[in-house]
């Protein structure tokens, strides 16, 4: 074996503290194996690495050692160099004379015998290493979207217009996630239909819906597989009603005999056992809520399909389905919900009439909620003063530690609404704290301000707000932030509760094996880097299922799942696997599993027939800490082998 | 994973200056002309970083440590530092991410429970506890290698040579 080792001066950067002369005259001193030394002035030069490349060929060089900069910088150009040599460029051993020797050295002799002693046992090393070779694998670039809210619908759109496959699985029967059920959108009071509108179009009916295939009333129910290759399992709820075929004219609606309260508006109104969730919704045809219709029951209805226009529309002998499909990338979008306001007594949620939840207001604001878009108390009546509770659980050690971020915008914006619907209504916002950056969010929060019908109360624990009713009059009590107490007469009063993960996300976390932090929403590769990766490759997070934020945000990290998605997962090329992996000798593994404990990829995986473990290359990164966990030394860590890594210790101590 | 990492995991940066100080304060007298070997265990994503980030500051340091790069501190299997005793080294040092900084999530947290369980089996051999040292060095942190190291050859100059396992 004819090793060479390449030693860059870097101008005068090592040549002034290491003499290249003296270090070669160490190195050869008692070579194990048949050593060439080359001195070459700027090896990463295009004269230094032609320099380099000429002379590994003519010297007939089988492993080299290069003594220059750190490999941080020049590893891979020198790699290739020796590819381009003919040479694996696993067969490679670096140096860091710049950065770790010569820079950081005052004294020239120790810098010099310093770098000799890296280099003999960087010679012993690279003796040791073996020929590495880059594994491709095959991907199926189809895309799951779980959720269709705006964060999915945004993520599947931007993918199929890219020409790939997507898969959106939807629990409701309706899309368009949370927006699609507001009247008007804070900033701008925009309407959220209307804004979400050519997004739904698109993708229902749009260039490139063909790309997608829609599952409604559906849920994920089992994940196998690793990035580029998934295989997803998804039970779809029979909706009895064909969506291409229906028409959506409603007719089958008003003579349907049974109706039930219409989950979709929080229960403030009631719905047919066929229904659309609210007018408007899309895609545009009802379905058929098994939980109430009369066919389930055994009775012999069938009103909504007589009535119907429509030829087949209706299919009730329509099943649950176990559907399959493989895939490479899956999207969590599961959206989000809000906290629960009945863990907070004082608020009166749940036990009072006239109090809701900010999302219960909505509909009630919306001109196809359950009333019309009028805001009547429960007696029928305008009410005359609304009190507005902010920070409902959110930044309460006691509830949820952090800030929702979406609560201060929409409470200014029924503040408006509120004003422009009713004028003169006197509302009172109690806050614990208000928080509204950015640059167009300002607006509504002005207008509150400039509000002469309304008062703004700080609090400092919403224990110490009290909504009480006697003798049919609502009031709250209060003590504000200053420790002065009052009470305010009011007809009713709507609660911003934190923003919280939807109940299932637990158990698709479970199902994707993707962790969830200490809240439940789901975690984030790097809070700032890759918010919208999960810590499973190939699982992305996209909305409110990561963290509470607001459409915008939603949109941008649906775009960047998309993105990511695209750039990594290119349909027609490999998925391209670095040699740097954990091999498991499957003679000497004993399956006690150590590894699949201590692996943080979830890379390693246990064969139960042969009671082995068996990584998964794909996964693995290279990492290593199940190469030092393995009792029985059965693990390799390819380029970092236990002989590799004793050889130079040896060497740096010889 | 994550349940492991509570409670379980020391923040050993809680000393003053957020540097794992060694406790040992270095004999100056003994051993004047010793020149202590130590093998320096770096992860490749952070401390390694680190110590390029003095170099490209031409931060000095004394040239005792020999630096062998792991990708991640992880790998630091207990039978290298063995070896690395057993083979003349005075001193061994592992450096580590930061406790969450870990580019391979928390190979760290394994590093600093493997050095834990290392230090006690070290003694059993009369290795003192501080020829063994473990910190954290991120790739920002030029100016903490070169503290940490000059304070672990200072240390292990202060304790002479191993001569414990020579024989």
């Amino acid at each position: 074996m004819k090793i060479g080792v390449y030693f860059c001066n870097c101008g005068t950067n090592i040549a002034d503290k290491v003499d290249s002369e003296k270090v070669k005259n160490e190195v050869l001193k008692n070579p194990e194996n048949e050593m060439h030394f080359k001195t070459i002035d700027f090896m990463c030069s295009e004269d230094g690495k032609e320099s380099l490349e000429k002379d590994l060929v003519a010297n007939k060089i089988d492993r080299v050692v290069v003594s220059a900069c750190s490999p941080r910088d020049h590893e891979n150009t020198f790699m290739r160099v020796l590819s381009k040599a003919g040479i694996n460029p696993y067969l490679m051993q670096m140096v860091n004379t710049r950065e770790q020797v010569a820079w950081v050295t005052e004294d020239k002799e120790k810098a010099t015998a310093k770098t000799a002693l890296y280099i003999s046992a960087a010679s012993k090393r690279v003796a040791l290493h073996d020929p590495l070779e880059k594994k491709e694998i095959d991907i199926c670039p189809a895309v799951l979207v779980i959720g269709a809210g705006p964060a999915g619908l945004k993520t599947a759109l931007s993918i199929a217009e890219s020409g790939r496959k997507v898969i959106i699985v939807e629990k409701t029967p309706v899309i368009g996630g949370m927006p699609v059920r507001f009247e008007e959108l804070f900033p701008n009071m925009e309407c959220g239909p209307c804004m979400l509108e050519p997004i739904l179009g698109d993708l229902l009916h749009g260039e490139y819906a063909e790309n997608i295939e829609l599952l409604t009333l559906s849920e994920v129910i089992d994940v196998v597989g690793s990035y580029g290759n998934f295989i997803a399992k998804i039970r779809q709820q029979p909706r009895y009603v064909d969506i291409h075929k229906c028409i959506g004219c409603a007719e089958c609606i008003e003579p349907c005999p049974v109706s039930a309260k219409n989950v979709f508006n929080y229960g403030l109104s009631e719905r047919k056992a066929v229904s659309f969730p609210f007018a408007g919704a899309l895609p545009n045809a009802p379905f058929i809520d098994n939980n109430i219709c009369l066919r389930s029951k055994g009775e012999e209805c069938s009103l909504c399909k007589s009535a119907c226009p429509v030829d087949d529309a209706f299919n009730f002998d329509d099943k649950e389905n176990i559907i399959e499909r493989n895939i490479g990338a899956i999207v969590v979008a599961i959206g989000s919900e809000l906290y629960d306001c009945s863990n907070i007594p004082n608020l009166g949620y749940g036990k009072l009439t006239d109090i809701y939840t900010g999302n219960e207001f909505e509909r009630i604001m919306s001109s196809n909620g359950p009333t019309d878009g009028e805001i009547r108390t429960s007696s029928g009546s305008q009410p005359e003063s609304v009190a507005i509770i902010h920070c409902v659980g959110s930044l309460d050690k006691n509830h949820k530690e952090y800030c929702s971020g979406v609560c201060c915008q929409y409470a200014f914006k029924f503040n408006h609404i509120i004003e422009k619907k009713l004028p003169g209504t006197k509302i009172l916002h109690l806050y614990k704290e208000l928080s509204i950056p950015g640059k167009e969010e300002f607006t509504l929060y002005h207008h509150a301000r400039e509000n002469h019908d309304a008062t703004f109360i700080r609090y400092n624990d919403i224990k110490d707000i009290n909504v009480k009713e006697k003798d049919g009059k609502k009031s709250v009590a209060f003590k504000d932030s200053t420790g002065k107490e009052g009470t305010v007469p009011v007809d009713m009063v709507i609660l911003c509760p934190a923003v919280i993960p939807v109940e299932e996300s637990g158990k698709l976390g479970a199902i994707l094996e993707a962790t969830q932090d200490k809240f439940g929403f789901f975690e984030e590769l790097h809070g700032r880097l890759d918010s919208s990766q999960s810590k499973i490759k190939g699982v992305y997070l996209a909305g409110t299922c990561q963290s509470p934020m607001d459409i915008q945000k939603t949109m941008s990290q649906g775009m960047a799942v998309a993105g990511y998605i695209l750039s990594g997962l290119v349909a027609g090329r490999k998925l391209e696997i670095k040699p740097i992996t954990a091999v498991i000798d499957s003679e000497r593994c004993s399956g006690c599993r150590l590894c699949i404990s201590v692996c943080p990829y979830k890379a390693i995986a246990f064969d139960a027939d042969k009671e082995v473990s068996v990584v998964t290359d794909v996964l693995c990164q290279g990492c290593g800490t199940c190469v030092a966990a393995c009792p029985c030394s059965a693990i390799k860590g390819n380029h970092f082998t236990n002989e590799e890594i004793i050889a130079e210790i040896e060497g740096v101590l010889a | 994973m994550t349940k492991d990492r509570k409670g379980t995991v020391p923040d050993l940066r809680t000393e003053q200056s957020g540097v794992v100080e060694s406790g040992l304060s270095p004999t100056k007298n003994n051993g004047k002309e010793f020149e202590p070997k130590i093998v320096g265990f770096l992860c490749n994503w952070c401390s390694y970083a680190g110590a390029d980030k003095a170099g490209t500051a031409q931060d000095t340091y004394p040239p005792n440590v020999n630096v062998v790069k792991v990708m991640c501190s992880g790998r630091v299997d207990p039978q290298f530092v063995m070896k690395a005793f057993e083979k003349g080294a005075d001193g061994v040092i592992i450096l580590a991410c930061h406790p969450g900084d870990c580019h391979y999530k928390e190979g760290n947290y394994r590093a600093v429970q493997r050095h834990r369980m290392l230090v006690r089996l070290l003694g059993q051999f009369g290795i003192e506890k501080d020829r063994c040292r473990f910190d954290y060095v991120s790739a920002g942190e030029g100016d903490k290698f070169v503290t940490v190291i000059k304070d672990m050859v200072e240390t292990v100059r202060g304790l002479g040579p191993l001569a414990a396992i020579k024989n």
